[in-house]
């Protein structure tokens, strides 16, 4: 049954209302936990409370505590920092310490690195990259860096010309252009140090993802699920450029790199050829499985784990079968590629529910023993927490409002179909629940291992579907979907959530009017932090769910916040403002914010070298990128 | 450049055939061509290509077929076709099936950034334009783009031939031929 509710929740006790009235805007759903009421009694004692799940996390490569280097701050993907200077006894206090517009206008859904003394930061389209000296006062500018991005590329990208973020490796800052290029920038330099073009642009080939790298590898993939491109994710040489490997989505066993160690834990994603013989046929070559959300890694076994998108083309009455590996993920051997074992979350995906979601690896308690999971919530609506060694499928809980499936299946893994909620070509379907986009999009959580909790921006919308029959011209949709969508209940475009991997259920939301589309960071000021489509960006208890502390913004967050110390010591936090991909499906809603490409970053008190009383200093600075789309403001 | 777009146009055939779609590309050329009712005449080979993109300058400005009608003027059916069009060549997965704009802008309001007449819209799809819209004038007949102006005009948001200068000097903000329309001054992009 699609419920309004969580699978599985219990209604509210006495005792979770009187949480729920104690703690205003935070909503406690699963209220009545043992650990959690054992929490809030003992919250007067000193002592750190328990984890209210058990989950920890390896947090390899244990980069330095005061820096972010890599999107995630690690290969496992939680985005927790150990910092704890910024804490919820002063967070209150936060504010602007400085800022910095570099310029474009896009969606700006990456984030800063900071690197020692440094911090880097890239543009959405034309993908221009900045160097910033935080050891000075107005943290001014070494170097900029234009790739000079194709125009092309623009039109080509379905959802706003963003990127997603970048790698940080061999001393050289590494990322993938709108145009389908992956370069490496010497980080002390600003110079190009290599540059690989991946694909054809004008095919309809664009690449949004960020970039990740481990050892002397980094792993790009492409975007274009609604082109009918061709997906894969390769493997780079940071040293050089040079290509080690491509893993297709689709295809023959040679091009998706299934070879005889392949072992799927589900029987109906094993056998010959599959990327070829669960289409129509020839149509795999169209069929997309295309790679634009985040990698992660597992030292221990040498696997990088993503995901896939939807199949193309959208229109799933042109293709029938199970059209795999789209909407799927793959744990690959880092080294060759070739692929351990690979899960299907929506077979034959009837409405864009993509599988690119990042998956965060995990270390859960599971009847008595530890279980090695990775966690993903994918935009079905189903958050997934599942043994990454063998690819099974542990839990499977409703995280948001969904009506497409009356639940997945455990023994199978295949999640359960209504078949109402199934669009036919040229037939109105209303009130599809989540849309396109997702209950949530790839907007990565966070995770505590104070807590034990997943932290998560997700929405709350429904579409009236009309599919069209559409045909395969390179360099246009290949689309066909038609679509209005609107909030699911209640008038909220979003929430924020606190997820439990291990029991399958949400301890708490706060409803957000519009979409939530940030990232998540956790710190370990027991603090998370994250952004709203109409420009909020909040701190909130991260264990209670209680908003501390809220600061408008000039334009919305879809950005990726981070958290670092800088030179002078103290702690800073820092997120992009400026509106635009996927959250522009909500453009038409008064108080939708106007674009911008501002990031802030935050202080206590505000303090920080670039501003005191009476200061009257300059730093000398390197030169603005003078890009046309840029410096020059003519875009 | 030449080879490039040799290539695409091979390459959006194949993949019509590939896609099962020849059928109905030939059905469209061939029911439109001539064009049903209206009788008009096709503007001679090359006069769009005279119209520049640019603001013009000096005396060349009187020499240019910068009021070019559409020869579908008055054609209801050319419109109706255009639309079919739109859908079928996948137009409307960029600009959207009420061309409200998505991946590609919005073609129902004034805002025009290669200009609104008959004439230019006919060149940003004949030609294509830099941020990702194809040439379509290597894979659709001229009547065809014709038609698909014919649609877009019906959208209320293009500017007469006549308006051709106004509309670049900016003097019709949101007063274009498309007062007509419902909603008009509501799209930003």
């Amino acid at each position: 049954m699609p419920s309004d509710r969580l699978a599985g929740g219990k209604p509210l006790s006495r005792k979770g209302l009187l949480i729920a009235a104690a703690l205003g805007s935070a909503f406690p759903i699963a209220a009545g936990y043992a650990a959690y009421s054992a929490y809030q009694g003992s919250r007067s004692a000193a002592a750190q409370p328990a984890s209210l799940t058990g989950a920890t996390a390896d947090f390899a490569p244990n980069d330095p505590p005061g820096e972010w280097r890599s999107q995630a701050r690690d290969y496992a993907n939680t985005r927790f920092s150990p910092l704890g200077q910024v804490n919820r006894s002063n967070v209150a206090r936060l504010k602007v310490a400085w800022t910095f517009s570099d310029g474009t206008m896009y969606g700006h859904e990456g984030a800063p690195l900071v690197i020692g003394d440094t911090m880097y930061v890239v543009s959405p389209y034309p993908n221009v990259a900045y160097a910033l000296d935080l050891t000075k006062p107005g943290a001014p500018m070494k170097w900029s860096y234009d790739p000079k991005t194709s125009p092309v590329a623009i039109g080509k990208a379905c959802c706003d010309a963003v990127l997603r973020g970048w790698a940080f490796a061999d001393g050289k800052l590494i990322y993938n252009t709108l145009d389908a290029h992956t370069v490496a920038v010497d980080a002390k330099t600003g110079k190009e140090a290599w540059r690989t073009k991946m694909a054809n642009v004008e095919n309809g080939v664009t690449m949004t993802m960020a970039a990740f790298s481990t050892g002397d590898k980094v792993f790009v993939g492409n975007s274009g699920g609604e082109m009918g491109v061709s997906g894969w994710l390769a493997a780079l040489d940071t040293k050089t450029g040079k290509e080690l490997w491509r893993a297709y989505g689709t295809g023959p066993d040679n091009m998706t790199r299934i070879g005889s160690d392949f072992a799927p834990y589900y029987p109906w994603m094993r056998g010959r050829d599959l990327g070829v013989s669960t289409w129509p046929s020839g149509m795999w070559k169209t069929g997309a499985a295309s790679t634009w959300g985040f990698v992660s890694y597992d030292p221990a076994t040498n696997l990088v784990y993503y995901g896939t998108s939807n199949p193309g083309p959208r229109v799933p009455a042109q293709r029938p079968g199970d059209n795999l590996f789209s909407s799927t993920v793959f744990a690959r051997d880092a080294n060759t590629g070739m692929a351990k074992w690979a899960y299907q979350y929506t077979p034959h995906d009837e409405w864009d529910y993509d599988g690119v979601n990042e998956h965060m690896l995990l270390n859960i308690p599971w009847q008595g023993q530890r279980r090695d999971v990775l966690v993903h919530l994918d935009r079905n609506g189903f958050a997934y927490t599942i043994d990454r060694r063998t690819g099974q499928v542990l839990v499977a809980g409703q995280y948001g409002y969904q009506n497409w499936s009356s639940g997945i299946d455990l023994r199978t893994g295949r999640p359960i179909v209504r078949p109402e909620m199934e669009p036919k070509i040229g037939q109105k379907l209303e009130r599809v629940c989540p849309p396109d986009i997702g209950t949530k999009d790839w907007q990565p959580p966070a995770f505590s291992p104070r807590t034990g909790l997943v932290y998560a921006g997700i929405f709350n919308i429904c579409m009236d579907l009309t599919d069209h029959a559409v045909s395969y011209i390179p360099g246009t949709p290949y689309d066909g979907m038609e679509m209005k969508r609107y909030p699911a209940s209640g008038g909220n475009w979003g929430a924020f959530i606190a997820w439990d991997p291990v029991r399958g259920r949400k301890l708490w939301e706060i409803p957000e009017k519009f979409m939530v589309m940030s990232g998540v960071v956790a710190t370990a000021g027991d603090l998370v932090f994250y952004g709203t489509v109409d420009g909020w960006f909040r701190a909130v208890d991260a264990w209670s769910g209680k908003v501390l502390w809220s600061q408008k913004l000039s334009s919305g967050i879809i950005g990726q916040p981070i958290t670092y110390q800088g030179p002078d010591g103290r702690q800073y936090v820092a997120v992009f403002a400026g509106v635009g991909g996927a959250a522009m499906v909500s453009k038409d809603e008064p108080g939708f914010p106007p674009r911008g490409g501002t990031l802030y970053v935050f202080s206590i008190d505000g303090q920080s070298p670039s501003s005191s009383a009476g200061m009257l200093v300059t730093s000398p600075s390197g030169t603005a990128s003078l890009s046309d789309e840029t410096q020059q403001g003519r875009h | 450049m030449d080879g490039i777009a040799r290539t695409a146009v091979v390459a959006v055939a194949a993949a019509v055939i590939a896609g099962g779609g020849t059928a109905w590309v030939m059905e469209t050329t061939g029911r439109s061509h001539p064009p049903q009712g209206g009788g008009a005449a096709l503007p001679p080979e090359g006069a769009p290509a005279r119209v520049p993109i640019g603001d013009l300058a000096g005396a060349a400005q009187a020499s240019l077929p910068d009021n070019l009608p559409n020869p579908f003027e008055g054609n209801a059916g050319a419109a109706e076709e255009g639309h079919r069009l739109y859908d079928r060549m996948n137009c409307a997965g960029c600009h959207g099936y009420k061309a409200k704009g998505g991946m590609g802008p919005d073609l129902t309001d004034n805002h025009w950034r290669y200009g609104g007449t008959p004439v230019q819209i006919y060149k940003s799809i004949y030609e294509g334009r830099p941020k990702g819209m194809p040439a379509w004038g290597r894979a659709l007949p001229s009547n065809s783009i014709w038609q698909l102006t014919s649609y877009i005009e019906s959208l209320g948001g293009s500017f007469p031939p006549a308006q051709y200068h106004a509309g670049m000097q900016g003097d019709l903000g949101d007063q274009g031929a498309g007062t007509q329309g419902a909603g008009k001054g509501k799209n930003d992009k």
